[in-house]
């Protein structure tokens, strides 16, 4: 196995995209691929300045990045809240086991016509799926934390005369951090795909908006310019939450912590 | 806490019990003028939409569309994700060199390909086939990768040690041992596959389950909206039991 | 079948300590409610032992004998069936200030530093009358941490992990310290060395200390007292006072005395000694 340095992922990585885009453009150029089809990293990148240059970048970025905010950042207070209650109180969990299940198990996208009966095209309704495809991501999450808490480390706080409160606030909650922040990673996912289909569907604005919008009139240049941003946006997110979750890593309460 | 319930009965009951006073209020909520039905609907108006639309032909019609897409695209999904996975497993040197976009895909939102689908292959079936297999094939590709390099070297060696040719350490030692891996992919490729079916066809299409979910949608008729939403759901559902109903057989039998 | 011991006056004299126990264990038996209700499973039963004050008590047993039960009673940390356990002359209802645990498996927080760990049993007793990071930073010195204050737990070997749990303890201190076979999760060599640094500490304060192990050498190692257990039922088999000088050292265990101790402990553990006070020779 080789060694594992900080650098040399990044590295790989970024040398891994270049041969690819290299090939990809040489591919168009040489003539064996119909640009039509799937355009070509020079035309991609130009196309991206110009959207830069001309706000068109700067506004859709904006207003999906604030829709997701609004949504997540709902999604991971509820969340939290709900799942901390369920792990606290048993008849919580119990009475919101079945919907969470089946909030978690079902394309909740197909709720998105709903959702446009009661909030109409555009940007609340975007809010409200991307609120509720995180939410159950982070309440299960949350919940699981706060279930699988190490029972030795509360028996020996109980054992030192610790309090309800006390075992909530110096062992339960600080054990449950890195399975709540594994949930958070994984909500970021959740919620920035609903963000973005959310927008295919219905939307004047956003990311998705502009892939739809230019799949419409089969720019497919400009389609692949959007998607490569909200490529990068998912990386950058999953990663950065990676690399958080990674600092919490070792409050884990395994057995024999 | 209080109570000396059994714990596995305890919460049977109040589940039931929250689901049945969840059913409760939305029937009586709309009859008390509390909410419109036309937003709301209610379960008695879902269930008298869920048999008009069996009743009707044009029912069977869309679900073989949508299952036919779901039955093309999840096994193209597994047919290529499963040896690509194993493969690229197996092999550091792809793996290294292929990591780090395939990661990127797995960050992305399948589902925000669509639209490029759309264009490169019209709206009809191919599309969300493509779709389908877009959104299993990456989970599963994942998942068989982490399936093989969770094979314990021990065991390799130790197959090694009685002479095992390339072939036999293949099919008797790593196949088996990433089994698990494997059909984890299955299972977490499952859903996103559904989601795939549904969406895809709610975006643009001709039939299916999805587009009468968006002709209801758009005509407002929301107990026929929700009678296909829950059917959605509830197929997802079975699909994704029935994976894990087979990933826990294997537990039990193998190991 | 009641095993009930008073302590020998002259022997308590000797180590200057009043007549009455400090700890009082009455016909303790603890049963556990088996799950899907399917009756309940005794882990102890009827057990009488009186300890004195200042006292090194060993419990050894096989797996199974109630051993664990019967310490973590003593901490408060499981409820008798029937019967009760008096510390000072009063029942014993729950956790208190004048018993702390050492448990098998360290359990301290994870995310918290060495330091931090052995603050964390004066935080919740509200310990008050010093600074408690000050007082911490004693105790850490005490077991040979100097220096690892700032470390997390997956940082350090088991071997230091359990002494931040021996440290943590002994800050909040207790009268009584209740070790749950502590060194039981490290490796042959850690242990010897665990125990005779932990001997060194006890004898500082000499704290009335129950000791829980399955390792006979370690229980007569420690001990002044013996508390020989069987299982089915989990019941005390014998009590056995050690007779070895103290600062017990490696020789003191080639002693004969020594050896006598550890056939006679064997005899009971491979179950053929009908009459604890007869010399069987074990099984080779």
């Amino acid at each position: 196995m080789t060694v594992n340095s900080k650098a040399s992922p990044v590295l790989l990585g970024v040398a891994s995209f270049a041969v690819i885009l290299l090939l990809w453009e040489a591919v168009v150029r040489l003539g064996w691929a119909n640009p039509f089809f799937i355009s070509e990293p020079s035309a991609i990148a130009l196309s991206l300045i110009q959207a830069a240059r001309s706000g068109e970048l700067r506004h859709n970025l904006a207003v999906s990045l604030g829709e997701f905010a609004v949504g997540y950042g709902a999604s991971v207070v509820v969340g939290v809240l709900a799942g901390a209650l369920a792990g606290r109180f048993r008849i919580v969990e119990y009475i919101l086991d079945p919907f969470l299940w089946f909030l978690y198990s079902a394309p909740l996208i197909a709720f998105y016509p709903i959702f446009v009966i009661w909030f109409g095209l555009g940007v609340p309704t975007v809010i409200a799926i991307t609120f509720l495809l995180s939410v159950t991501q982070i309440a299960a999450s949350t919940l699981s934390g706060i279930q699988n808490v190490n029972p030795g480390l509360i028996r020996a706080a109980r054992s030192f005369g610790a309090t309800e409160r006390d075992l909530l606030w110096k062992v339960v909650l600080p054990a449950s951090v890195p399975t709540m922040i594994a949930g958070l990673r994984l909500g970021i996912g959740r919620a920035l795909m609903g963000v973005v289909v959310a927008e295919l569907f219905g939307a004047t604005a956003g990311l998705g908006f502009s892939i739809a919008y230019y799949g419409g009139l089969l720019k497919t240049t400009n389609m692949l310019a959007s998607l490569i941003v909200i490529v990068v946006l998912g990386v950058v997110c999953t990663q950065a939450l990676s690399a958080v979750e990674a600092q919490f890593d070792s409050w884990r309460t395994g057995p024999g912590s | 806490m209080p109570g000396a319930l059994s714990s596995s009965n305890a919460r049977m009951l109040i589940s039931g019990l929250a689901v049945v006073v969840f059913l409760a209020v939305w029937e009586v909520a709309p009859r008390m003028g509390l909410v419109d039905v036309m937003y709301s609907s209610q379960p008695s108006r879902v269930m008298a939409a869920g048999l008009d639309v069996l009743r009707s032909s044009a029912f069977l019609h869309d679900v073989a569309v949508s299952f036919s897409e779901f039955a093309i695209g999840f096994p193209l999904a597994i047919a290529i994700g499963v040896p690509l996975g194993l493969l690229l497993g197996m092999f550091p040197v792809l793996r290294y060199v292929l990591d780090p976009p395939i990661m990127a895909i797995y960050a992305t939102p399948h589902l925000a390909l669509l639209p490029i689908l759309v264009v490169w292959l019209g709206i009809g079936m191919e599309s969300k086939i493509a779709v389908v297999f877009a959104g299993g094939v990456i989970p599963i590709l994942v998942n068989c990768m982490a399936g093989v390099r969770g094979v314990e070297r021990s065991w390799v060696l130790a197959a090694r040690s009685f002479s095992a040719g390339k072939w036999d350490v293949f099919s008797k030692v790593i196949l088996p041992a990433s089994l698990p891996g494997v059909i984890l992919g299955i299972r977490l490729g499952v859903s996103r596959a559904v989601l795939g079916v549904v969406v895809a066809e709610m975006y643009q299409s001709q039939a299916g389950v999805g587009n009468e979910i968006t002709r209801y949608g758009s005509e407002f008729r929301t107990d026929y909206l929700l009678f296909y939403v829950l059917l959605v759901s509830v197929f997802g559902f079975a699909a994704t039991w029935a994976v894990r109903a087979l990933e826990e057989k294997l537990w039990t039998a193998g190991k | 079948m009641e095993t009930c011991i008073v302590l020998d006056p002259a022997m308590e004299q000797q180590r200057g300590s009043g007549t009455s126990s400090h700890i009082r264990i009455e016909d303790v038996t603890v049963a556990y409610e088996k799950p899907k209700a399917a009756g309940t499973f005794v882990a102890l039963s009827s057990a009488n032992l009186d300890i004195a004050r200042g006292t090194f008590v060993t419990i050894v047993g096989p797996s199974g004998c109630g051993k664990s039960s019967l310490l973590l009673a003593v901490a408060g940390l499981v409820k008798p069936s029937s019967g009760r356990v008096l510390v000072n002359g009063q029942p014993v209802s729950g956790p208190g200030r004048d018993r702390a645990v050492v448990f098998q498996d360290f359990a301290l927080m994870p995310w918290r530093t060495v330091l931090d760990n052995v603050r964390f049993g004066l935080e919740l007793q509200r310990f008050s009358g010093e600074d408690l990071t000050a007082r911490a930073r004693r105790y850490v010195e005490l077991v040979g941490l100097q220096g690892f204050e700032n470390y997390h737990p997956h940082q350090l070997s088991g071997g230091m992990r359990q002494r931040v749990g021996i440290a943590r303890a002994l800050a909040v201190d207790p009268e009584i310290l209740l070790l749950d076979e502590p060194f039981g999760a490290l490796d042959a060599q850690t242990r010897d060395q665990m125990g005779t640094e932990l001997l060194a500490i006890w004898e500082r304060n000499k704290k009335t200390a129950l000791f829980v192990t399955h390792s006979v050498d370690e229980a007569i190692f420690l001990a002044d007292w013996i508390v020989v257990m069987a299982k089915n039922p989990g019941r005390i088999v014998e009590i056995m006072p050690v007779d070895l000088r103290r600062p017990r050292t490696m020789e003191t265990m080639d002693s004969e005395i020594y050896v006598e101790y550890r056939k006679r402990i064997r005899a009971h553990l491979t179950g053929e000694a009908r009459d604890s006070r007869e010399i069987i020779a074990p099984h080779g």
